[in-house]
């Protein structure tokens, strides 16, 4: 058995019961969702609800779903050629796969911060307010503060005040991808993807990350992927594990590793596959 | 040996062998014509050569040497020389001796054996002069107001007239022409009010007037140029020819005299600066022979400036379309393959196209719709600079394509992700993303598509470039952009004056010149487009995961 942190432990005493949320208590509701690449089928049929608030895991080995689940959730598959979906994922009770929904309008809701840090070829500053200049905020002293207030938010504001307008470019790795969460923070999105953060960073900044998503679901409902169980262990309140495009088990994260229900679960966090 | 092979260095050899070859033949080839080109403006010597010709008759030929030619004996078996019995070839010199009105032949090829005695004299001048080419000989004496002067006023007579020919010049082509302009304006617009039938009688009268106005001040105009025209002519200079005749030589003629064999280095290269000078911001003379090649510069550089303006924008939005929009199938292969493979067509073919199409077709109907005042003289339909630049801009099109859909795809697929996770729309993540990422690659595209364009002559002899346009077309009268006119350009003023002048020994310098100077703004065009586009690099470089 892997150990548990304390924090994880202590996260036991209010645990929810994930099957029956309350609809104020859910973020996102995924019902029966289906997707297949061509004739492939990368997921099927994934059944899950997601509480507001809080930081849900999804971990699993290579290949098994879970990236490809994440980006159902802002739709950002729909960029795929070939790529076909069936079922509902409900954010506060509206299908983001309706008819009539705004895929823009929708990204700017569910904000995504990707494996490798994306920063785009400008100033700091220029970065962080991308969104809001996308969504049509020009005023200059809004865009003043919301920089301020999303770097802090993403733990730069200290490292970078100086030097906003220099080119974004200049940052270390884990600068650059706590620059492309202060980014997506920037637009103060309901849920916030994080698709392996860390995966492309050193110890030292992973740490930096890990100690932000905590901070960051106070305002936000965080929807993490990754390959690092210790990591899925360390940050999340739920964890579901998938394994070849199923969901096999999902708990709140202190039970799933200490008591898993399946085989497959247990085989995988113990480390015999995966 | 084997273990050689195996090493590579063969391979290593061969492809440095390769680069060399290719940079040896580029230096080369860049060394003649800057050397032929050059030296053309260096002033060279004055020889005066005492000649014997095989009758016993004495002569003396002055000039320059302008090249020399080892000949076998053989050919020259029917002159009957008196030779050295071991002698099997003689060196023949071609001498430039100028004097047009007393020999029709600028250039003589003599003998080396015929020259009895070969000297430099001092005094001896040349007389570069705006018709009939350089006179050359010695200074006889000075006439000023019919009365002889002494030689040494020469410099300054020589100022004085410079003075008056600038102040001729300023008074034909800016004054006399921009009224000129004014009335063929007026002209016009009677016309036109008469076609749509407004030509009331007050406006008849107003228009009348008008002209009248304009007219009473070209005639004083007219008489200020008379009057500069007596003040120039006043005086003369009379030269000593080589035979001993004297040729009096007026000052309004004159450009320059020059005692090239009294001139130390610096003085030699003072006046090299100073033709190069001339030969960049003059207007050509005596059928582009002689003179400078303003014109063709500036035709060339407002070509290929407007031909960048136009294709620019038409090759980015067609790769973006082939690239961001169209769907992936064989109809969009197809159109790609189509698009590369127009970069293959002769350009002439494109001339024929831009003379059918764009002179004759659209330039025809521009004519009929906004200038049917001006019919049946075409305003749009013939040949011109706006014609020239859209027909090359097409030629380039391609290559501008081509390349932004090369800088399209290399653009990390993060990027767009990272946009459209922000809540961009596809358009707003490529205004504000791709677009910026991709301008070194468009830059390039803008780089090759100048350099293409700007060495291209084929096409453009079909659809506006001649060998004397009259006007710029830029000038002081409005719109000032006269994008109907028709221009000058390099390219084909190398062929113009290489193929097409009656005095091709003279011309072979100016063709080097020419051809320097194209090469010369062509690499300065590049430069500039490659100075921003590695700009453009620095600030949207991509850092490597």
């Amino acid at each position: 058995m892997i150990s548990v942190t304390p924090k994880a432990l202590s996260a036991d005493a209010h645990k929810l019961d994930l099957t029956k949320l309350t609809s104020e208590q859910t973020a996102l509701d995924i019902k029966g969702l289906n997707l297949h690449y061509g004739k492939k089928q990368a997921l099927q049929d994934i059944t899950m609800s997601i509480p507001k608030g809080q930081v849900t895991a999804f971990i699993g080995p290579s290949g098994c779903g879970k990236s490809t689940l994440l980006r159902c959730i802002n739709r950002m598959n729909d960029l795929v050629d070939g790529c076909h979906i069936s079922g509902e994922i409900n954010l506060h009770g509206e299908n983001i796969y309706g008819k009539h929904v705004d895929i823009a309008s929708l990204r700017r809701k569910v904000g995504m911060v990707f494996q490798r840090p994306n920063p785009f070829p400008k100033s700091i500053y220029e970065n962080v307010v991308y969104g809001l200049r996308i969504a049509g905020e020009n005023n200059r002293r809004v865009l003043d503060d919301a920089v301020e207030k999303s770097l802090r938010s993403a733990a730069l504001w200290n490292e970078v005040k100086d030097r906003l307008h220099e080119s974004a470019l200049g940052l270390s790795g884990g600068q650059q991808q706590r620059l492309v969460i202060a980014r997506a923070v920037a637009i103060e999105p309901e849920v916030l993807l994080l698709d392996e953060p860390t995966s492309a960073l050193d110890p030292i900044s992973t740490l930096t990350i890990e100690e932000l998503i905590n901070d960051l679901k106070k305002q936000f409902t965080v929807v993490i992927v990754t390959h690092n169980m210790q990591q899925a262990a360390r940050v999340s309140d739920q964890t579901a594990f998938m394994y070849m495009g199923d969901l096999i088990e999902y708990n709140d994260t202190n039970t799933l590793f200490t008591t898993p229900m399946k085989k497959q679960t247990e085989d995988y966090i113990t480390g015999r596959y995966g | 040996m084997n273990t050689w092979f195996k090493s590579g260095s063969p391979w290593v050899w061969l492809s440095a062998g390769g680069v060399s070859i290719s940079l040896i033949s580029v230096l080369g080839l860049l060394w003649l014509i800057a050397s032929k080109g050059l030296s053309y403006f260096w002033p060279s010597e004055l020889y005066q050569f005492d000649m014997l010709d095989e009758h016993g008759k004495q002569s003396v030929v002055i000039g320059e040497i302008y090249d020399r030619e080892q000949i076998p004996v053989s050919q020259l078996a029917h002159l009957n020389l008196k030779l050295a019995k071991d002698q099997e070839v003689i060196e023949r010199l071609l001498v430039k001796t100028g004097n047009r009105e007393l020999v029709s032949l600028d250039f003589r090829w003599i003998l080396s054996t015929n020259i009895t005695k070969t000297s430099k004299p001092k005094d001896l001048a040349v007389v570069e002069r705006r018709t009939n080419g350089n006179f050359y000989g010695y200074i006889d004496s000075l006439v000023l107001d019919g009365k002889p002067v002494d030689t040494e006023k020469l410099p300054e007579l020589l100022e004085r007239v410079e003075q008056f020919q600038a102040e001729i010049e300023e008074l034909q082509k800016v004054d006399i022409g921009a009224i000129n302009y004014q009335l063929e304006s007026l002209r016009l617009k009677t016309k036109s009010l008469a076609l749509k039938d407004k030509l009331t009688v007050s406006k008849q009268k107003e228009i009348d007037d008008e002209t009248q106005a304009l007219k009473e001040e070209y005639q004083t105009l007219e008489q200020n140029l008379m009057a500069l025209r007596d003040q120039i002519s006043r005086d003369h200079i009379v030269m000593r020819a080589m035979d001993g005749q004297l040729v009096t030589i007026n000052f309004e003629h004159i450009l320059q005299v020059n005692f090239n064999n009294q001139l130390g280095f610096f003085d030699k290269f003072a006046l090299f600066l100073s033709q190069i000078g001339g030969f960049l911001m003059d207007d050509p003379r005596e059928a582009n022979t002689e003179g400078g090649v303003f014109p063709a510069i500036f035709g060339t550089v407002l070509m290929v400036l407007l031909m960048t303006v136009i294709v620019s924008p038409f090759g980015v939005i067609a790769a973006i379309y082939l690239h961001e929009y169209a769907g992936k199938n064989a109809l969009t292969k197809l159109l790609r393959i189509a698009v590369i493979n127009l970069a293959g067509v002769p350009s002439i073919v494109y001339g024929v196209f831009g003379l059918g199409f764009f002179v004759y077709m659209v330039g025809g109907s521009l004519d009929q719709l906004f200038y049917p005042e001006a019919l049946p003289s075409p305003t749009f339909g013939t040949p011109g600079v706006l014609w020239s630049a859209i027909t090359l801009a097409i030629l380039t099109l391609p290559v501008v394509i081509v390349s932004t859909e090369e800088g399209l795809s290399r653009i990390p697929s993060a990027m767009r992700h990272g946009s459209l996770a922000l809540g961009a729309t596809k358009a707003e993540t490529l205004w504000r993303i791709i677009l910026p990422i991709a301008s070194p690659a468009i830059m390039t595209g803008i780089i090759l598509a100048i350099a293409r364009a700007a060495g291209e002559v084929a096409p453009l002899m079909l659809v506006g470039v001649v060998k004397m346009a009259p006007n710029l077309p830029l000038d002081g009268n409005f719109p000032f952009l006269h994008l109907d006119r028709k221009f000058m350009h390099l390219g084909f003023h190398i062929y113009d004056v290489g193929f097409q002048s009656p005095n091709v020994e003279a011309a072979r310098p100016l063709v080097y010149a020419t051809a320097l100077l194209l090469v010369t703004i062509i690499v300065a065009l590049n430069m500039t487009a490659v100075s921003i586009r590695n700009k453009l690099r620095e600030r949207y470089k991509m850092l490597e995961h």
